[in-house]
């Protein structure tokens, strides 16, 4: 390729350098919010991965059981008559230090080396890991731990369980050898297995047994599956990540469409930028091509210089990306924790492949971008490359085409968002599909409605009235892009802003049903039998309270169900409570049933993703064996990703009692509420609380907003990628028509009839892109709320449209367009006539 | 014959800077044109032809110097003032005929009528009979890209004509076209401008035009001179 060449083409980005600013952001916001999501969601479940990992070891296998824990003698059964040496016991649960709350880990500090983790080999040969055995009441926490608690060596803390306030006292302080060390160390108090034991109250239980078992050693496996009790399970530490995985694959795939909407808008923003460096440079070509430079040197010179923007470009949107990770970080984790599992402090963990994915990601989209363009610079011989018109009626038989393939990928992507089974990507390659089919018919669309325009307004306000139509209309192979995009962004947001609308009217109507006690008690979440007899306790004393009417409770628990660690809500139900159920499907008189037989009730998403439908019988595993129980209803649920229900009595009949997660007060009529609550409230010990049901009401809209924080943000970018798509292309638009503005300068035209006259075309293509985003955005909503939510999270709402909504997006893509028309309107009316008339 | 001065230039001097450096077009410049008179400029490229019509016109604010249009000395006006000025006395033919791509022949004629007053149904049979004066009545809901080099010229003739003003600046009309239809435009310079009455000031090149010329000046050394091409 000739340097000189070569130096034309630069010198020409030198001379704009807003379009060249413009060009990079167009790559690097598009990349930046692909990498953030990437990375944001990677580390958090990298992190909660790398943390069961580092305190692991080189755990093959875990052993665990439902709640209330495994009976410790299985330990030795395991390790004295199965003989099998590589065991590492652990008991775990949480414990609360003022606001703050720990977990706190009790181990074998005497465990096989081999075994050990990382941080456990970094401390084997100092002494202070037997101690933990030798002096009863002993912890260890990390250095950063302790400077956070202004803790010392020698120092006592107070800690509290479930079962009251246990005294720690700190004898070393671990310092970690690495960043995931520190990561997996972070919040934690670490004791041996009795301290544990005693301070959460897990008397001859424990949590979970650690194995390492070599792969090929499966009658190992098999002789431990043999004894295992029926309430116990055996999970390779594979299974665990992939369970964490599937958990919050659904939540992952949906945070990474949204970074690829952004994308997608991003890539219309690279191909309209890229378009309009090669149009603008058509003069520049059609002179080279005439001095005798090859079409093969054309395409070459604009990949070429594509190439280098996408590295730039890539590189600005990967720091971006990693700038933007961090705070998606803490609300990635933020919702994980509100809705999937706990996760502990994650921190960002970057990795060449992320980078790498980020790389190819920006010099693919660029470099796809810009093909068309290049392509389109190359085809025309010499003297066509210098004539517009033709270049125009070149790109409106393209629109036709384009316009009839929007219809197919339209099609396709109806059909591919309807009829996909439970996919998820399916569907959202099917939304995808919609979004690009819409946003290739914007052009005809585009072209029509301008039709119509230049006709009520001409006849209004005569030529000059008609202009704004004509130049959106005349230059459509601009405009149309530009439309296009913002189209796209302010769809998604309708879209989005109508599911979400949909979803929340259908949680409210739900948790106003639900909540149906006057006042709710909250018992600490570590469920222990000790702890039970104490919950038992307040039962009973708040319902000998004067103005308590009725009771119910819950107790939310852990078990085995269908070979799977499953959530259970076990419910004591009074009439009144049981109204807040609202049934999807059933079969006859549910609530007689649920009580007297051995029967449970799925909730919509455990249905959902586990195919399960009234009248089948689910498998839970008791210490007495497998026991039936047939799905007698399937309820609407949508406080999580899916569990059961069952009766007290059912549970009580099969598993040990762990107490109560909370107790529905139902007060007397007239009664003052709140009054009651603080006289009951001065009852309870912290962590146990009370709540009205409005406040829990709050509490859990507060959740749900939350959980939508991320999809705001994205969806801001998205449109503002959007926005400076519009811009750039009318930046690119006023500066290709200086000299036609030039012209009307001379011929009378003021500069406030120039800037209303730009204002006016920005205006026409916001509201064009405004008008077709609505019907768009409906068809987004209908397909994110019948398919990808159902699919994701198998929840089922009502579709509630929403004026506001629609106009909220109407104003959205105006005030976008005409924001970005004002800096093209100022400057061109600020150009001073002669200026505009020299530049060509 | 040319009466009064419709154009009066007044120790007129303009300058531009280039890479940090000052460059003077013209300094002191003075001339007047009478009502009616038909100057043509001549001078060498980048001798400031075009500039001096840019600093008649008013698209163009001169350093020093006034320019006065039939009394009215537009130097003076804001930049909104002389672009009213504009819109009501002058009109303005460009070497690259300058027509709005997306407006039709008849809109280009239109729109000089509309800045000035509501369109009646009087402007458009005017600009109906220009038209077809032209010989462009056919071609009146044409969009000017698919026109020939001579018919956008003529279009332009009619644009600078269409609302009646007292002076016609042409930058170059015949520069883009060929021979013949460059003389074909002359020809209607003469019929609808000079035989009209009306004040025309051209930058030109073309030998043609110089011979149809009332009288002919150069910019020469910063200054205008005086010159008589018909002289042996």
């Amino acid at each position: 390729m000739s340097a000189v060449l070569n130096r034309a083409s630069r010198n020409f980005l030198w001379r704009h350098p807003w379009q060249l600013v413009l060009a990079l952001l167009g790559i690097a916001l598009g990349v930046a919010v692909v990498v953030a999501i990437e990375l944001a969601m990677e580390s958090a479940l990298a992190s909660f991965d790398q943390t069961r990992k580092a305190f692991s070891g080189a755990a093959t296998h875990r052993i665990v059981a439902g709640d209330g824990g495994l009976d410790e003698k299985l330990y030795t059964r395991l390790r004295v008559e199965q003989g099998i040496q590589q065991l590492s016991p652990i008991v775990s649960g949480y414990v609360r230090r003022a606001n703050d709350s720990f977990r706190l880990i009790g181990i074998d500090p005497l465990v096989e080396k081999s075994f050990q983790s990382a941080w456990q080999k970094q401390y084997s040969d100092v002494g202070f890991l037997a101690r933990l055995i030798a002096e009863p009441g002993t912890a260890l926490v990390s250095e950063q731990t302790a400077a956070r608690l202004h803790l010392k060596v020698g120092d006592e803390i107070m800690v509290e369980a479930g079962n009251g306030e246990r005294r720690l006292k700190v004898i070393a302080l671990l310092s970690p050898s690495h960043a995931i060390s520190e990561q997996a160390l972070s919040g934690l108090i670490i004791t041996d297995i009795a301290t544990a034991q005693e301070v959460l109250g897990l008397y001859g239980r424990l949590s979970s047994i650690d194995a390492l078992i070599d792969k090929d050693a499966s009658d190992t496996l098999a002789r431990i599956r043999r004894i295992l009790p029926a309430n116990v399970l055996l999970l390779s530490a594979d299974d665990q990540s992939q369970a964490m995985r599937e958990m919050t694959r659904a939540f992952s795939i949906n945070l990474k469409a949204l970074g690829l909407l952004s994308l997608l808008v991003g890539l219309f923003l690279i191909y309209n930028t890229m378009t309009f460096l090669v149009v603008q440079r058509r003069r520049l070509i059609g002179s080279l091509r005439a001095l005798g430079v090859t079409r093969r040197q054309v395409f070459q010179l604009i990949i070429n210089e594509a190439f280098w923007l996408a590295i730039a470009g890539t590189a600005i949107g990967i720091a971006l990306g990693i700038m933007l990770a961090q705070g998606l970080l803490h609300l990635i984790s933020g919702t994980i924790n509100a809705v999937y599992f706990r996760l502990d402090a994650a921190s960002l963990m970057i990795t060449p492949v992320q980078l790498g994915k980020g790389i190819l990601l920006g010099l693919g989209a660029t470099l796809l971008a810009v093909l068309p363009p290049a392509l389109e610079a190359t085809r025309l011989p010499p003297m066509t490359v210098l004539i517009r018109s033709q270049l125009e009626s070149g790109v409106r038989r393209l629109i036709k085409v384009a316009g009839m393939a929007g219809g197919l990928f339209i099609a396709i992507g109806l059909a591919l968002a309807l009829w996909s089974g439970k996919s998820i990507s399916l569907g959202l390659v099917g939304i995808f599909l919609l979004l690009f089919g819409f946003a290739l018919l914007t052009p005809v669309f585009t072209l029509m409605v301008m039709k119509l325009v230049e006709r009520v307004f001409g006849r209004i306000s005569g030529v000059l009235g008609r202009l704004p139509a004509r130049m959106v209309s005349a230059e459509i192979s601009r405009t149309g892009i530009a439309i296009a995009a913002l189209m796209m962004a302010v769809a998604a947001t309708i879209g989005m802003d109508l599911m979400i609308g949909s979803f929340r009217h259908t949680v409210q109507e739900w948790l106003q049903g639900a909540l149906r006690a006057d006042l709710y008690v909250a018992l600490p979440a570590e469920k222990t039998p000790a702890s039970a007899s104490e919950a038992h306790r307040l039962k009973a004393k708040l319902a000998a309270h004067a103005d308590v009417q009725m009771l119910s409770s819950l107790l939310a628990v852990n078990l085995i169900a269908n070979d799977a660690l499953t959530r259970v809500s076990v419910y004591e139900l009074n009439p009144q409570a049981r109204r807040g159920f609202v049934f999807k499907q059933a079969a006859g008189t549910v609530w007689d049933r649920f009580e007297r037989e051995q029967t449970i009730i799925a909730t919509e998403p455990y249905a959902y993703h586990h195919d399960v439908k009234v009248g089948q019988t689910i498998m839970m595993r008791t210490e007495k064996g497998q026991q039936p129980f047939e799905v007698i209803a399937v309820e609407a649920d949508y406080s999580d990703q899916g569990h059961l229900v069952m009766s007290r009595r059912n549970y009580g009949r099969y598993w040990p009692d762990l107490g109560y997660s909370g107790i529905g007060i139902y007060a007397k009529p007239g009664v003052d509420l709140k009054r009651l609550e603080d006289q009951l409230g001065q009852w309870l010990k912290p962590p146990q609380s009370i709540q009205s049901n409005r406040a829990i009401y709050k509490a859990s809209m507060g959740l749900f907003e939350q959980t939508f924080t991320i999809t705001e943000n994205l969806r801001w970018l998205s449109a503002i990628i959007a926005f400076v798509g519009v811009f750039s292309a009318l930046m690119a638009l006023q500066f290709e028509r200086t000299r036609q503005l030039g012209v009307l300068r001379a011929i009378g035209v003021t500069p406030v009839q120039l800037t209303a006259l730009i204002i006016g075309e920005t205006g026409l293509m916001g509201l064009v892109a405004g008008l077709f985003a609505v019907p768009v955005g409906y068809v987004v909503a209908y397909v994110l709320i019948f398919v990808i939510y159902l699919r994701s999270f198998g929840w089922t709402m009502a579709f509630y449209s929403n004026a506001a909504v629609v106009y909220q997006g109407l104003a959205l893509a105006f005030g976008a367009a005409l924001l970005a028309g004002v800096l093209p309107a100022l400057k061109m009316a600020r150009t001073r006539p002669a200026e505009a008339l020299r530049n060509e | 014959m040319p009466t009064e001065a419709a154009v009066s230039i007044q120790k007129l001097s303009k300058s531009y800077e280039e890479s940090g450096r000052r460059h003077q077009i013209f300094t002191d410049l003075n001339l007047d044109v009478s009502r009616g008179e038909f100057i043509v400029l001549l001078g060498r490229s980048g001798s400031g032809k075009s500039t001096l019509l840019n600093l008649i016109s008013g698209i163009d604010p001169p350093d020093a110097g006034s320019v006065i249009i039939n009394g009215t000395d537009i130097t003076a006006l804001s930049e909104h003032g002389r672009t009213l000025f504009r819109r009501h006395h002058l009109g303005f033919i460009f070497q690259s005929y300058n027509l709005i791509p997306t407006l039709t022949v008849a809109e280009n004629l239109l729109l000089p009528l509309e800045l000035i007053r509501p369109l009646a149904r009087a402007d458009r049979d005017k600009v109906a009979t220009l038209l077809d004066k032209l010989g462009l009545a056919d071609r009146c809901e044409t969009y000017p890209d698919r026109l020939s080099g001579g018919e956008q010229q003529r279009v332009a003739i009619a644009r600078a004509l269409v609302h009646d003003p007292d002076l016609i600046l042409a930058d170059e009309p015949t520069g883009n076209l060929d021979l013949e239809t460059g003389s074909q435009v002359l020809a209607l310079l003469d019929t609808l401008v000079k035989k009209a009455g009306k004040t025309l000031v051209m930058a030109t090149h073309s030998r043609e035009v110089i011979g149809q010329a009332d009288r002919i000046v150069s910019i020469r050394d910063q200054s205008l001179v005086p010159v008589d091409e018909r002289c042996p």
